[in-house]
């Protein structure tokens, strides 16, 4: 009897709830986190997108021109060629201030929000 | 809304179901994340953790289980990760004699102060992570052998020992300390209840 007893309050106590809580706005702020992530992802889909769209304009001008005026073409290359470090940077800066505007900027202004 | 609608619903991109979503499961969540992690001030990071990882991965979803067992399996692991990361994840079969000796020794006039349902309830907090684990799921949210072996990955037979072993250990320690004014207010929760 005595063993039944006992048995029949662990079990009482196996099926009692444990005193963890999650706070009442849990679901609002689930609900925001995903929301951020999906605002990211397109952004940073739009981002790639904008930067795929440009790089093959730019190809595709160069491309045409060098049928028109092959002469520039090549002194564009030319002048290329010679300032490599320079281009690489304004490159470089041309695609961070694109990808601040599209990707970190409101990725961090969503941040600063929660906060 | 049953299973499936909601599923769809949420891949639609329907934040109002991904919130009905939250609501239905958050308390599955806490019971599984709260008892294996044991941190109250990192509980609301890690279901959150929990139920992102349900949202990147709804579209796996296969129907092949409950709803509830796949969030579950998603909850089970994001905490054993938890708690690999702090190592506090002991990957072996565990010693009953050492968990013996974590159970509290408590004295039977213990029980004039508080009562033995609540004193039986900190000893399940002190049990090892896998005996938490098996207990949470079997008795508090009732899943089948199967579904806990799907949930844990440990075999059937195991779940089965874990259980009875857990079992046995609070018996133990209740078996010396359990007194006759002990036995009165068993009797008395139980009648209560």
């Amino acid at each position: 009897m005595r063993n039944e007893e006992i048995e029949k309050s662990i079990v009482q106590s196996f099926r009692t709830e444990p005193n963890y809580h999650l706070p009442a706005d849990f679901t609002r702020k689930v609900t925001f986190a995903v929301e951020r992530q999906i605002q990211w992802k397109n952004d940073l889909l739009e981002y790639l997108y904008l930067s795929i769209i440009v790089a093959a304009l730019i190809s595709i001008s160069i491309g045409l021109y060098y049928y028109i005026d092959k002469a520039m073409v090549m002194k564009f290359y030319s002048f290329i060629s010679g300032n490599v470090i320079q281009v690489i940077s304004v490159i470089s800066i041309l695609n961070f201030i694109l990808f601040a505007d599209k990707v970190l900027l409101p990725f961090l202004f969503n941040r600063w929000n929660r906060i | 809304m049953d299973e499936i609608e909601l599923i769809s619903q949420v891949l639609k991109g329907n934040m109002n179901a991904f919130t009905f979503l939250v609501n239905r499961y958050q308390k599955l969540v806490v019971h599984i994340t709260g008892r294996l992690i044991q941190r109250q001030d990192e509980l609301e990071d890690v279901s959150q953790e929990v139920f992102l990882k349900v949202y990147q991965n709804l579209g796996k979803y296969r129907n092949e289980c409950k709803l509830s067992t796949w969030i579950a399996t998603i909850a089970y692991n994001t905490s054993i990760n938890y708690l690999r990361k702090f190592k506090k994840f002991d990957e072996v079969n565990p010693d009953d004699s050492v968990a013996l000796k974590n159970l509290t020794d408590a004295k039977s006039d213990d029980y004039e102060r508080t009562d033995l349902h609540l004193y039986i309830r900190e000893q399940i907090e002190r049990l090892p992570v896998q005996y938490r684990t098996v207990l949470t799921l079997y008795y508090l949210e009732e899943f089948s052998y199967q579904e806990i072996e799907q949930i844990t990955g440990m075999p059937e037979g195991t779940v089965k020992n874990y259980l009875f072993r857990a079992k046995t250990l609070l018996k133990e320690k209740l078996k010396f300390v359990v007194d006759e004014n002990s036995l009165k207010s068993v009797k008395e929760i139980s009648n209560e209840k």
